[in-house]
């Protein structure tokens, strides 16, 4: 091993990314872009709600009603349609995406203190909207009936739930969980992508050949290789994590050790993933088709966009062949609940085995591509 | 040669080199030697298995069977011994695209060990040499095919080996730059640098101390330019007749022509005679048919012609090469 031709190879590879006017401004604005686009689009809570009021009751009760949802915030009193069929119109045309209905004589059987019911109708065709929206709906509505009911006991299921909100994400920002997975996510993005390329390129141009006649080892040239990668995908998380923490203002609880040595061995899962990509491909346009075959699944199966508990039960297990998984349980545990290693130690676990098979079977392939 | 050369003086001694892609024989026993210090051509068509055999000399590929020894080490299990010692120019150009002529020449001179005392003197020198002094700031996408080539080649020789691998290093070079190309391997060759390049041009393959011909994964044919052309039985007589489509017939008939080649607007043929006769019975046949003879005269077998003779015509590598290299001025 010559630490001069590995820094030969590393001044190498940082010259030509030099020379590459349009590889900068991805490395830094992308990063920046996914967390703004992540942040505030998919990751914005859904509030101000449009909403209709059917109120039949017309009374101080039923008038209740709507200050309560309008008062919790996620709920705007938009319009008041006469009737259902009015009402529909308004939820076709998207005027309104939630509309409540107060019944003729709902008033009456409040004070009789009988059970009584109000109809919400929810706009289903968006439905992380709708989910949300319901949600927020009936915590408005379990407040209302402990209001409405002094002294008795509603059947809400909500309780331990808005517990658990409380405690890790207590302003339900969804915010809060989606930047620690972006560090994950764009750490795996940089780093699967770059080195999914540096391989293939060198043998499609032919300088892999040439590299061939001179001295220079595997391993020298696969440090030489990995290393600008890996310093720029540090960077690149860096600055994911400063604006996460400072513009989004999520809070960080946990503990950088823990958080660098999780993202660490994720990365060489990453790394790992992408070298085997560079070396079974022939070409670069083979390699990028791969990395994006590979990047979806990543994405739907290791609750990155969609919870797990909401997959069908024949494809959870494939959850567990996804190392994203188990990252993102490790960073946004350590973020939101500064959970350590005692707690995340399967998670690690899982990952070291992960990378130690990836990358050694990598390692097997390049050995044999030397010569072929 | 006259007698059996030492191992310590050859350059190359490949013992039954094989190598197989998949189900295809690319490389089918060669078996050869090339004395130190010759410079060693090899011809053949496309897909003779020339790349190949050079790739696996070059230690870039791993031979299925068989063996190469470079001066004496073994490319299978010495490879680390080998490389030093040797250069190796691909067919395509293979050096880094977004660095400069300088920079290449750098890179590749430290990873191949050079001192750093002796660094700038052997660049000022090889960038002199090449002519690419005054491009050494330029990145190496910007130059032209025949610089391309020539700081290729300066690349390789930048940490001086002993043997050169060159494979088509002048395809698709303009002919000026491909003149001056082997004048800087002529140069190489006064040195003492031993040079093996595979070509498919005729009048380059004139140049070599010897040439082998290559086809279907052998070699078919070795021997010096001079021996290659004696091996041809008989003289070529060139004809410049008014149709020489309607002549090739006539003249392939009469029984002292052994083989007739289109070059040009020419027809060359091949006679068997010593005496002059030859070209009277040439020209007497074309006239008794009706065809207007210009020009009936005798000229040097060069190395086509010899191919032509002796290799099986389905076989033969570029046959107009005149008319590539005037294609490629225009």
């Amino acid at each position: 091993m010559s630490w001069r031709r590995v820094r030969l190879l590393i001044w190498k590879e940082f010259l030509q990314l030099r020379r590459d006017r349009s590889m900068l401004p991805i490395i830094f604005i992308m990063p920046v872009l996914q967390l703004i686009l992540f942040g505030y689009v998919i990751g914005t809570d859904v509030k101000d709600l449009r909403t209709a009021v059917v109120d039949r009751d017309g009374s101080v009760e039923s008038r209740l009603v709507v200050d309560s949802f309008v008062n919790s915030g996620y709920f705007l009193d938009v319009a008041h349609p006469v009737d259902e069929a009015a009402m529909q119109k308004l939820l076709d045309g998207n005027k309104a995406q939630v509309a409540i209905i107060i019944p003729e004589g709902f008033s009456d059987l409040v004070r009789e203190k009988r059970p009584t019911e109000i109809g919400i109708v929810v706009d289903g065709s968006d439905s992380k909207t709708a989910s949300v929206a319901s949600g927020y709906a009936q915590q408005v509505v379990a407040a209302l009936s402990g209001k409405l009911y002094p002294g008795r006991l509603t059947a809400s299921s909500s309780g331990v739930d808005a517990q658990v909100r409380v405690l890790f994400n207590p302003t339900m920002r969804a915010v809060n969980t989606m930047v620690p997975a972006l560090l994950a996510f764009i750490l795996m993005m940089s780093t699967q992508t770059t080195m999914s390329q540096a391989i293939v390129k060198e043998r499609e141009r032919g300088t892999l050949e040439q590299l061939f006649v001179t001295p220079i080892g595997r391993a020298e040239y696969l440090i030489g290789k990995l290393v600008p990668y890996v310093l720029i995908a540090f960077i690149q998380i860096t600055l994911v994590f400063t604006i996460g923490t400072l513009w989004f203002k999520v809070p960080f609880n946990g503990n950088l050790l823990v958080l660098g040595a999780g993202l660490a061995l994720f990365a060489l899962t990453a790394l790992g993933l992408g070298l085997m990509v560079s070396l079974l491909s022939r070409t670069r346009y083979q390699a990028q088709q791969a990395t994006t075959f590979l990047m979806v699944p990543s994405m739907m199966l290791s609750g990155f966009v969609f919870p797990l508990e909401s997959m069908p039960k024949i494809l959870y297990p494939l959850s567990y062949l996804v190392p994203l998984r188990y990252i993102l349980v490790v960073v946004r545990s350590n973020f939101l609940k500064g959970s350590g290693f005692v707690a995340l130690w399967p998670q690690f676990l899982a990952m070291a085995i992960f990378s130690a098979a990836i990358f050694g079977f990598g390692l097997s392939r390049f050995r044999k591509q030397l010569n072929d | 040669m006259s007698t059996a050369p030492q191992t310590d003086e050859l350059a190359l001694d490949v013992r039954d080199l094989r190598r197989t892609f998949k189900d295809v024989v690319a490389v089918d026993g060669v078996t050869m030697t090339v004395p130190r210090g010759e410079v060693f051509g090899l011809v053949g068509p496309d897909g003779a298995g020339k790349s190949t055999l050079i790739r696996m000399m070059a230690t870039v590929l791993a031979p299925t069977d068989g063996d190469v020894l470079v001066f004496g080490r073994s490319v299978r299990t010495e490879a680390a011994k080998v490389k030093p010692r040797i250069g190796y120019m691909s067919q395509a150009f293979s050096l880094y695209r977004d660095l400069t002529v300088r920079e290449n020449l750098e890179f590749f001179a430290e990873l191949r060990g050079v001192p750093r005392k002796d660094m700038a003197a052997r660049s000022a020198r090889l960038l002199e040499f090449s002519g690419l002094t005054e491009f050494a700031k330029r990145q190496a996408q910007f130059l032209s095919g025949g610089m391309k080539q020539k700081l290729a080649l300066a690349a390789t020789l930048i940490s001086e080996p002993d043997l050169l691998f060159l494979d088509e290093p002048t395809t698709g070079v303009d002919p000026v730059s491909r003149r001056e190309f082997w004048r800087i391997i002529s140069g190489l060759h006064s040195e003492g640098i031993t040079v093996f390049v595979a070509t498919p041009y005729m009048d380059e393959a004139e140049r070599c101390d010897e040439i082998a011909f290559m086809t279907h994964g052998r070699i078919i044919l070795r021997d010096t330019p001079a021996g290659m052309k004696n091996r041809v039985p008989g003289r070529v007589v060139e004809i410049n007749a008014s149709d020489y489509r309607a002549a090739m017939p006539i003249v392939r008939a009469l029984p002292f022509v052994s083989s007739v080649e289109v070059s040009g607007e020419y027809l060359r043929v091949l006679v068997t005679r010593d005496d002059a006769t030859a070209e009277t019975g040439l020209r007497t046949a074309l006239e008794a048919a009706g065809l207007r003879v210009d020009r009936v005269r005798p000229v040097a077998t060069d190395l086509e012609m010899a191919f032509a003779t002796l290799i099986p015509t389905a076989v033969l590598p570029h046959h107009d090469t005149t008319d590539e290299i005037l294609a490629v001025a225009e």
